[in-house]
């Protein structure tokens, strides 16, 4: 039902007193857009508490975007915390708006983050608590258009039913089209579902109710969509791509929050895509081509964007922002502007060598905090079917640099149960890091305080990599796996920590599992699953219980490998990297062969280009 | 003494907390402010080492939930600015419900501001009516003739001592509502905060709580403003 457009704030004020950081529901905060006049009133949300939606530079660019459309009014919405949702359920309160506090359920459309799988019960926790029907298919016709985007709509189906369309790809600019589609259907009468043909037209949006599952001897016991007769859905939704980032605003993020949150600087976004082509990685292939923003407009942007906000500190942020090929110019640019400003710059995570960790020192990283890389696997084998190029030589050359810059902490990255892993590529994992804390000690003498966190997360097949088909470690398995480790690693130095693998099952389950996976979100979220993500709010067990509900077993579903010519049931959705790029790679890994990077070489063929008719963007030449 | 810390290079502030920014913490407040006062472009000095910190101090944390018409910070100037000028650059770039209302330039070698401003008045709206007000006087009375208040912060046990930190306390009906106007006193043991002792005259929290002046007391009594 829709609710009538009032503030209700009044409502949830009472509780403030009450409730666990207060600060997340207040809103005014410096930049946000305090004029909400509409008349066209869209409402962007992330489905997690404040200060971890607050950072998400995906929702800033649409909140800017919006609010500079005329006759649009965006605001935000984020998920409160258990403390204050229980509140409002006990007291009949809807979800509201941060900026007027009127109901989600006023606005005439809604759009959610899908940031990745494990949030996906609080998708539905979100619509439930702003009393919007859940499947989009049941909506009245005044109910907002629910729509979705975001780095997980990859494999969107086991939420699909909740949104009545997805964007796939960026969303600078389709994000406008969609609501002018929607402003225009709702202006002109028409149906709910004349707006949603609508919306099916416009380039990367995907409208799930026009698509039915089959399943037969083609696919997995998951099926795959095809278009509903009639609706005039095309087979394959592609991406929106924007072809230069360098035409985008690059300073997106405007809002200040209060509180701490947890990322609490300005975001500069340097760079999209990444094409080091690493085989798990589905950020890899689906934000392909790369486009780097050249470095003027950087330089410019981080100025304007400090000045604004008055942050310490500033990201440069991308997928592997020192594969950008003005990082040492830019860096060493804005080191000599803000050194003395007491400002920070800072940039996500270290390419695994020596030229790395140059740039961590000139971005002046932490030295207590000390340095993160990711080696991935402990064998070159391994790391050879992962397509991850870095060689031991590379790891020993950036320990080495490191130590000798002052460093005495590193934390390293690794992956457990990745396609044709054996023991011995887990006694890797030890030896490669035994021998970072050897070169530790032979740079800074054997008393000193050198520090190696190893931590290992469970490897989570993803759609759209080429391990799409691979199936995930059994619970068992991967303990056992642990104690290979664990045996193997002696050095007291050494400090390891492993992801939790039941919360890296249920990704795996619901990555698999398709359209049915709908039905295991929402019998978890009955049995009072939400906040996934949170360690302290994670519920295994009643996870096992609602798969058990609906007749599956997670393990069975996760751990299931899939025919390499099966229809899968994201086949309908593509990012533009072609099937066939993805079967060759997934060849190339079984037997050994790496692939190049395309924007350091030659093309590499996975399709993005051609499919999309967009390029690689580079601003200078990488090396 | 050196010349440079008589040097008026320190700005101190005095700022509101108001309206729903009364539920921000002390360190969300500090946080705004430093990023008001970099938004600004005013000049301030850093701290050295590795960390390049402004330098700038606070007056006491003001509980989650109290508004205030009296907070102060002290800011530290590389060189000294027009305070009104100054003033001025950080109400355009401060929140409203902060906002700063005075500003004036004070030698730079002082106590620091947080444990040198150590009187505070607040006004008190109470959880009940002007016909508890002699119920609540003698509630008073009671807990000051016991001269100390246990309680729970979070799940802590706490205690008090009244005969330091509580100075004056005064009740006044406006209409159907009670008032309270608090006199208190920070010490090396501890500060009273308002909602305490409410909550142990009335057994419920106050319905707002308001700072509404801060002042260092001199050893004789007599109070300075800090502007
Ligand atoms: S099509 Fe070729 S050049 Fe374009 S991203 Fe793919 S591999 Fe790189």
């Amino acid at each position: 039902m829709r609710l009538p457009r009032e503030d209700l704030f009044h409502l949830i004020e009472p509780f403030l007193g009450e409730v666990e950081r207060p600060s997340r529901y207040l809103n005014h905060e410096w930049g946000a857009v305090e004029e909400q006049d509409g008349p066209f009133h869209a409402c962007m949300m992330y489905p997690d508490v404040y200060d971890v939606g607050v950072p998400n530079l995906g929702l800033a660019i649409l909140y800017d975007e919006l609010n500079r459309l005329d006759g649009v009014s965006c605001e935000r919405a984020y998920l409160p915390w258990v403390d204050l949702s229980a509140r409002m359920r006990e007291h009949h309160i809807p979800l509201l708006s941060l900026e007027t506090a009127s109901p989600v359920a006023s606005f005439d459309l809604v759009g959610i983050t899908l940031a990745h799988e494990l949030v996906c019960t609080n998708l539905i926790e979100v619509l439930d608590l702003a009393g919007i029907t859940l499947r989009a298919a049941e909506r009245d016709e005044d109910e907002p258009i629910v729509i979705a985007g975001g780095p997980s709509v990859w494999n969107c189906e086991p939420v699909a039913p909740l949104f009545d369309a997805v964007l796939l790809g960026d969303g600078e600019g389709a994000v406008s089209q969609m609501v002018l589609a929607v402003r225009e259907g709702r202006a002109e009468g028409l149906s709910r579902e004349g707006i949603l043909r609508r919306l099916a037209r416009l380039d990367g949006v995907y409208v799930p109710s026009f698509y039915e599952v089959v399943v037969d001897d083609s696919s997995t016991r998951w099926g795959y969509a095809v278009p509903r007769e009639g609706t005039g859905a095309p087979e394959v939704v592609y991406k929106h791509c924007v072809d230069a980032l360098s035409a985008t605003e690059p300073v997106a993020q405007r809002i200040v929050p209060y509180l701490p949150v947890v990322q609490d600087r300005l975001t500069i976004e340097v760079l999209r895509g990444c094409a080091r082509g690493c085989r798990f990685c589905q950020a890899g292939m689906t934000y392909r081509p790369v486009r780097e923003r050249p470095s003027e407009q950087v330089l410019e942007a981080v100025e304007r964007g400090l000045a604004t906000s008055g942050y310490d500190e500033c990201c440069l942020s991308s997928l592997s922002t020192t594969d950008h090929s003005q990082c040492a110019t830019m860096l060493r640019a804005l080191h000599d502007s803000l050194a003395s400003k007491g400002v920070r710059i800072s940039i996500p995570s270290q390419r695994l060598d020596s030229f790395g960790v140059d740039m961590a020192s000139v971005a002046r990283s932490s030295r207590k905090a000390g340095l993160t890389f990711a080696p991935e696997a402990g064998s070159q084998r391994l790391r050879d079917v992962i397509n991850k190029n870095v060689t031991d030589e590379n790891m020993d050359a950036a320990a080495r640099n490191a130590f000798e810059n002052g460093y005495r902490r590193m934390k390293l990255y690794f992956m457990m149960g990745l396609p044709t892993e054996t023991d011995a590529d887990l006694r890797g994992i030890a030896a490669m890091s035994e021998r970072v804390v050897g070169i530790g000690r032979e740079v800074c003498g054997a008393r000193s305080k050198v520090s190696v966190s190893i931590s290992v997360a469970v490897f989570v097949p993803k759609s759209h990599t080429p391990f799409q088909w691979a199936g995930q470690l059994p619970l068992e398995e991967t303990v056992r796996r642990q104690r290979v480790m664990l045996e193997a690693a002696s050095d007291r130095a050494l400090r390891i920590s492993y992801h939790d693998a039941q919360t890296s099952l249920i990704e795996g389950a619901l990555s698999k599992m398709g359209r049915r996976g709908f039905d295991l979100v929402l019998a978890a979220w009955r049995r009072g699953c939400r906040f996934d993500a949170w360690t302290d709010q994670f519920d295994f067990e009643a996870w096992k219980q609602a798969a058990t509900d609906i007749g599956v077993d997670l393990e069975d579903v996760a751990c299931e490998c899939f025919d390499l010519e099966a229809h899968l049931p994201w086949d309908h959705t593509s990012p533009g990297v072609s099937k066939g790029y993805l079967q060759r790679e997934w060849r190339k890994a079984m037997e050994g062969r790496t692939t190049a990077d395309c924007t350091m070489t030659s093309c590499t063929g996975c399709g993005v280009c051609s499919v999309l008719g967009t390029h690689n963007d580079i601003a200078g030449r990488r090396s | 003494m050196s010349a440079e810390n008589e040097l008026a290079r320190r700005l101190r502030v005095c700022y509101g907390k108001d309206g729903r920014l009364a539920y921000l913490g002390h360190l969300e407040v500090m946080g705004t402010i430093m990023r008001s006062v970099r938004r600004c472009g005013l000049p301030f000095e850093v701290s050295n080492g590795f960390a390049h910190r402004m330098r700038i101090q606070f007056s006491q944390a003001l509980p989650v939930g109290a508004s205030s018409s009296a907070e102060y910070y002290d800011l530290m100037l590389p060189c000294e600015v027009n305070a009104d000028e100054a003033l001025e650059a950080l109400r355009r770039c401060t929140p409203a419900a902060l906002a700063p209302k005075r500003a004036a330039l004070l030698p730079r070698r002082m106590p620091a501001l947080e444990a040198w401003a150590n009187r505070a008045s607040w006004l008190v709206l109470l959880p009940c009516a002007a016909d508890d007000a002699g119920k609540i006087a003698e509630a008073i009375d009671g807990v000051r003739a016991r001269g100390v208040i246990s309680f729970m912060r979070g799940d802590k046990p706490r205690r008090i001592e009244l005969g330091r930190t509580l100075v004056a306390c005064e009740l006044r009906s406006e209409g159907s509502s009670l008032t309270m106007l608090l006199e208190t006193r920070s010490t090396e043991q501890g500060s009273l905060r308002p909602a305490v002792l409410v909550q142990e005259v009335c057994g419920r929290q106050p319905r707002s709580v308001c700072r509404v002046g801060q002042w260092h007391e001199e050893d004789d009594g007599t109070l300075t403003s800090p502007l």
